[in-house]
């Protein structure tokens, strides 16, 4: 946790970090960090705290944010951030059981949450009251029936320590998530099984901030939904990129970094 | 051993768990809602701070079960075989054996043990949990095994799936019977044909080298309640006594003990004439009871007997098993 820092600015960081760890294989999950920024930032700037807490990424694709965040914050060498998905890395590309600087994550989507109940639900077990699991998911994980049975228990069994943080960047590899499959009302879905849910602007780092302060403060498992894009906050991104997957190329990169140096400086 | 008709107990697996739960508090007992079905009712009595209904949810309940065995907690996850394998398969691979972390499948109804139609009759989760790195398999023939195995899978350090049949439970040992993670049992000796079985098919493996040993012939039967890791220098020691092998599992013949000990024996350049008894890779209709599977898709003595003669070339007929007459709260194999 960092105290007063400028949420933002410490978004971008988080772009940058992940820009550099794309920019050596042309391609990757940038898209994933553009999106949900700011939802890590006022996470792991605010409320987050390592060692105590529990951190679950349930879309392995979003690894890449934890690990730039987790360097952001001092809990992981930033020195590996430069081994990101290349070969015998433990930084793989997806999520794996080496990922460091997470409790959970996964590859094979909508597990993450299941995984979140379980941490939660021992917790509660033992009467550990001053111990929060934050989970990561994406909207696409709600087209996953098992995502729903793990709403359910949660919402069943009360488990207020247990803090979702939806990036609903409606993006999936498809295209447009509205477009393949309608999820919403997604704040009513999640107030109907139980859950206590926000939605708001999920590039306003302030505006998460504020709701993750009371999603904690909820007497129910509780999710922060953060409206988001894939291409936000970097304007070299060409017209129609694919935010699910970027190319990358060489000049690209370099015109990424540099505008996201510019920003940050 | 003792000989059929088997005197029957209730619940075996339900006291193991509970007798066992005692001293270790580590274990967590998480229902799919199949309590008194899985025997579990008892430790829900007993530890009901201990007892996590996951409601027919069994994709979550198998991943919520990874991230609790994550904590420390030993979590034995109950349903019927078929939705503690086929249904949440994916969630097995990566939420627990992946990550091989300690929990407990527990799947009851084996087989063609269910006179419930395809959808209840788990004849392919050995086959698949079988297929997963770290993955151990047990499938126990009788209330002793039952009793004896709990104690030793407790400690296991990755996943563990373990077939039980469901209700009345035979018991086949006597108390003093072993039971081991990494050693299979010869249970008879003798150099004519191996029978190599287990679960349900155990009682007549048995039944069947008694048959055969009035006419003469000798018979090795093997007990492979550990299907993975498999005891192969047991087995490859049966088969090489022996000048013919019939495997007998209440499962189909891909991929489950059949598959294991045909591989084995290929392996090890051993040529045998094999027969595999179980599901000949057909679902299994039509009945009211489970006996009716057993005949009409060849698990019975009758057809281990038939498939040892041919594996021997005997001409002529094999013999007949005779019908086992039970009393209420007996069993006896088909």
């Amino acid at each position: 946790m960092i105290p007063n820092t400028d949420l933002g600015g410490l978004a971008d960081r988080l772009r940058l970090r992940a820009a550099k760890m794309i920019a050596p294989h042309g391609f990757g999950y940038l898209g994933q960090v553009l999106s949900s920024a700011e939802l890590f930032a006022a996470l792991y700037g605010r409320h987050y705290r390592p060692g105590q807490d529990a951190i679950v990424v349930s879309p392995g694709h979003y690894i890449i944010a934890a690990y730039a965040a987790a360097a952001e914050i001092g809990v992981l060498d930033e020195k590996l951030l430069e081994t990101y998905g290349f070969d015998d890395s433990d930084l793989e590309a997806i999520g794996t059981e080496r990922s460091p600087a997470v409790d959970l994550t996964g590859g094979s989507l909508s597990q993450g949450l299941s995984g979140a109940v379980g941490f939660a639900l021992s917790d509660k077990m033992a009467g550990k009251d001053d111990v929060l699991t934050f989970a990561l998911c994406s909207d696409g994980e709600l087209e996953e029936g098992q995502l729903w049975e793990a709403a359910l228990f949660a919402g069943h069994n009360k488990l207020r320590n247990l803090v979702v943080l939806l990036d609903a960047n409606d993006s999936q590899v498809d295209g447009p998530v509205s477009e393949i499959t309608t999820i919403e009302p997604i704040a009513a879905k999640w107030e109907s099984f139980g859950w206590d849910a926000y939605d708001v602007d999920g590039h306003d780092a302030a505006a998460v901030d504020e709701a993750l302060g009371k999603a904690i403060a909820s007497d129910k498992p509780a999710v922060v939904i953060g409206r988001t894009s894939t291409v936000h906050g970097l304007k070299a991104l060409p017209e129609g990129a694919d935010g699910h997957f970027i190319k990358l190329p060489r000049e690209l990169a370099d015109a990424a970094i540099a505008e996201l140096e510019a920003r940050v400086a | 051993m003792l000989k059929p008709p088997y005197k029957t107990v209730l619940k075996p697996y339900g006291q193991a768990l509970v007798d066992l739960a005692r001293d270790r508090t580590e274990i967590v007992c998480i229902t799919g809602d199949l309590t008194r079905q899985c025997e579990i009712d008892l430790f829900q009595e007993t530890f009901p701070d201990r007892f996590i209904h996951a409601g027919m949810a069994e994709a979550n309940m198998v991943s919520m079960a990874g991230a609790l065995a994550r904590r420390g907690h030993i979590p034995f996850v109950h349903t019927f075989g078929v939705f503690a394998t086929r249904r949440p398969l994916d969630q097995i691979v990566n939420s627990v054996a992946y990550p091989n972390l300690p929990v407990r499948l527990v799947g009851f109804m084996p087989g063609v043990s269910s006179p419930g139609g395809p959808s209840h009759q788990a004849i392919e989760d050995v086959a698949l949990m079988r297929a997963l790195p770290n993955m151990t398999v047990i499938d126990v023939a009788d209330a002793t095994e039952i009793r004896k195995a709990l104690p030793s899978i407790v400690d296991i350090p990755g996943p563990v799936y373990l077939r039980l049949k469901r209700g009345e439970i035979p018991v086949i040992f006597e108390e003093d019977h072993q039971f081991s993670l990494k050693k299979a049992q010869r249970l008879t000796e003798g150099e004519d044909v191996a029978i190599i079985a287990n679960g349900m098919m155990l009682s007549s493996a048995l039944s069947a080298a008694e048959i055969l040993k009035g006419e003469g012939l000798g018979v090795t039967v093997v007990n492979v309640p550990v299907i993975k890791p498999l005891d192969t220098e047991t087995v490859l020691g049966a088969v090489r006594g022996t000048k013919a092998v019939v495997t007998a599992e209440n499962h189909t013949i891909i991929g489950g003990l059949g598959s294991a000990v045909a591989e084995t024996m290929a392996e090890a350049g051993l040529g045998r004439p094999l027969r595999r008894i179980g599901l000949q890779d057909t679902f299994a209709e039509g009945s009211r009871t489970a006996p009716h599977l057993f005949r009409k898709y060849g698990l019975s003595t009758q057809d281990i007997l038939t498939a040892a003669w041919s594996a021997l070339g005997r001409s002529g007929p094999a013999p007949e098993a005779p019908a086992v007459e039970t009393s209420e709260g007996e069993y006896a194999p088909v």
